[in-house]
């Protein structure tokens, strides 16, 4: 892995975390139905997060 | 708040929906790739802009090309990334981005973002508050209070330094106008009060606390929750209470006189004084540390006697609606040559003086009638005012500033005439070129 893919990654992590951090605390605050599709969204970004440390543990 | 056009570069579905939640109050347009985002921006359409750099994977920060076609066409552009190098945030600001946030804090960050640019946007359109609340021609202090107005919308605490009667209390005003704070704008000379009654105002009190507390009543601290607390004459409160009051500036929390719960106030802190700051920290009354609180920004507002291009538009100003008055060309060059101690106060108190008096034409003698007792040259500019312009502006532009103003004298004072100029002043013909170069006179014989 180059020094370019390891930074991209990094920040690829850092952007799904924050993403998931903001979601959680907009959470709270969403009808039910916006509920349901944030978590089908958090859940989704929680599986990328997965992805990604194997990959940088792969690395 | 005004319905926003916004426009959210975002290739990420989850961010994207934080995004929209935040901005719900707006009309909000998302891209998620560049090429839909510059085909939007096109449009031109949009108040303001964010902006992610990497566009999905394989990208190379396209989302930087979206800001420059963003801000060529006049928009507000904002990056909300988790790519923070110092790099990545360099070439964001050179290619047109107004703010760079990290990733992460979108609940604080982008309500915030929103309020400062729905009040800088007042700001800039508000040029005719130097027609109306803050009457000035002056181009300096025009500059000075411009500048001021950009930190209207952040908390950072504003001293504004001056004379008596310079607009102080007037400028303190429009800043909270321009705050976009809920609360009260809240003014209290604190020259007025004793120690004591002072710290009852601010903190209020229980009833019963002190002989004569009939009541309970809230002190100005409170009362300025959200808003903006004025102190105005910061400089003659006692020792004792700048330390209670830094106290509470720093807890935003104090004790009302006589109870045992705090009270909590979020409020901002404008103060002004006519004294040098630096002159009562050294000599012992002021406490250095809530200087320290309370000039964020510093604006030093000149007196009346520095900006006579600022008589006739007051003058207008004090008359609107009124008998308008006549100036014979005599009572205007003594009044432009007068010193006018009490500034823009004097200036309407004659103003009414000679509005009520019988003639509308106001000659010579009525103008030294009713400005007699204080005639004289025009003060140079006092130490503690050259001090905190030297502050504000660094040494050297106050030196330029005092040469200038001696150049600019010794010039009116010879008519005009260069010669007797560099005669009178002992400089070189080279010095008087490059001074009035720098005052903006023409240096062709005028």
């Amino acid at each position: 892995m180059t020094g370019t893919d390891h930074s991209k990654l990094l920040h690829d992590l850092r952007s799904k975390c924050s993403s998931l951090k903001s979601a959680a605390e907009l959470y709270k605050d969403c009808s039910p139905a916006e509920k349901k599709e944030m978590l089908a969204l958090m859940n989704a970004a929680a599986a990328e997060i997965t992805r990604l440390l194997s990959s940088l543990a792969a690395a | 708040m005004d319905k926003l056009n916004i426009f959210v570069l975002e290739d990420d579905k989850l961010a994207q929906k934080v995004m929209c939640a935040h901005l719900a109050a707006h009309c909000v347009d998302l891209a998620s790739d560049l090429k839909t985002a510059l085909k939007k921006l096109e449009t031109g359409k949009y108040d303001i802009g964010f902006f992610d750099l990497l566009l999905g994977p394989g990208d190379d920060y396209s989302g930087l090309k979206a800001i420059e076609a963003a801000a060529a066409r006049g928009i507000h552009c904002v990056v909300v990334s988790s790519s923070d190098s110092d790099e990545t945030i360099d070439r964001a600001y050179a290619l047109g981005a107004s703010d760079f946030y990290a990733k992460g804090n979108e609940e604080a960050n982008v309500g915030e973002i929103l309020r400062k640019f729905v009040q800088n946007r007042k700001a800039a359109a508000a040029t005719d508050i130097f027609a109306s609340a803050f009457i000035t021609c002056d181009p300096e202090t025009r500059a000075m209070a411009a500048e001021a107005l950009k930190y209207a919308p952040t908390e950072l605490p504003i001293l504004v330094l001056g004379p008596s009667g310079t607009g102080k209390t007037s400028l303190a005003k429009i800043l909270h106008e321009h705050s976009g704070r809920d609360g009260a704008f809240v003014s209290i000379n604190c020259s007025a009060y004793t120690e004591d009654l002072l710290e009852a105002e601010l903190f209020g009190y229980r009833k019963g606390a002190f002989t004569g507390a009939a009541e309970t009543r809230k002190g100005r601290l409170l009362e300025a929750h959200r808003g903006t607390l004025f102190l105005d004459e910061i400089g003659t409160m006692s020792l004792n209470m700048q330390m209670k009051l830094l106290k509470a500036i720093e807890e935003r929390s104090f004790y009302p006189l006589g109870s045992e719960r705090p009270e909590r106030s979020e409020f901002r802190i404008i103060s002004a004084t006519l004294e040098d700051p630096q002159a009562l920290i050294a000599s012992g009354r002021m406490r250095f540390d809530l200087f320290q609180r309370v000039h964020g920004y510093t604006i030093n507002l000149k007196p009346l006697s520095r900006r006579p291009c600022d008589l006739a538009p007051l003058l207008l100003h004090f008359t609107k609606g009124r008998r308008r008055l006549s100036f014979s060309p005599e009572a205007k060059e003594f009044m432009e040559s007068y010193a006018w101690p009490g500034n823009v106060r004097e200036l309407k108190k004659f103003t009414d003086l000679v509005s009520g008096g019988a003639a509308g034409r106001v000659d010579l003698e009525m103008a030294r009638k009713h400005l007699k007792g204080t005639e004289g040259p025009r003060p140079a500019a006092q130490d503690g005012e050259l001090y905190a312009y030297a502050l504000a502006h660094g040494l050297e532009a106050a030196l330029e500033k005092v040469s200038g103003d001696i150049v600019a004298r010794s010039l009116r004072e010879n008519g005009g005439k260069k010669t007797r100029t560099m005669t009178d002043l002992k400089i070189s013909t080279r010095l008087l070129y490059a001074t009035l170069k720098k005052l903006g006179l023409d240096t062709e014989g005028k």
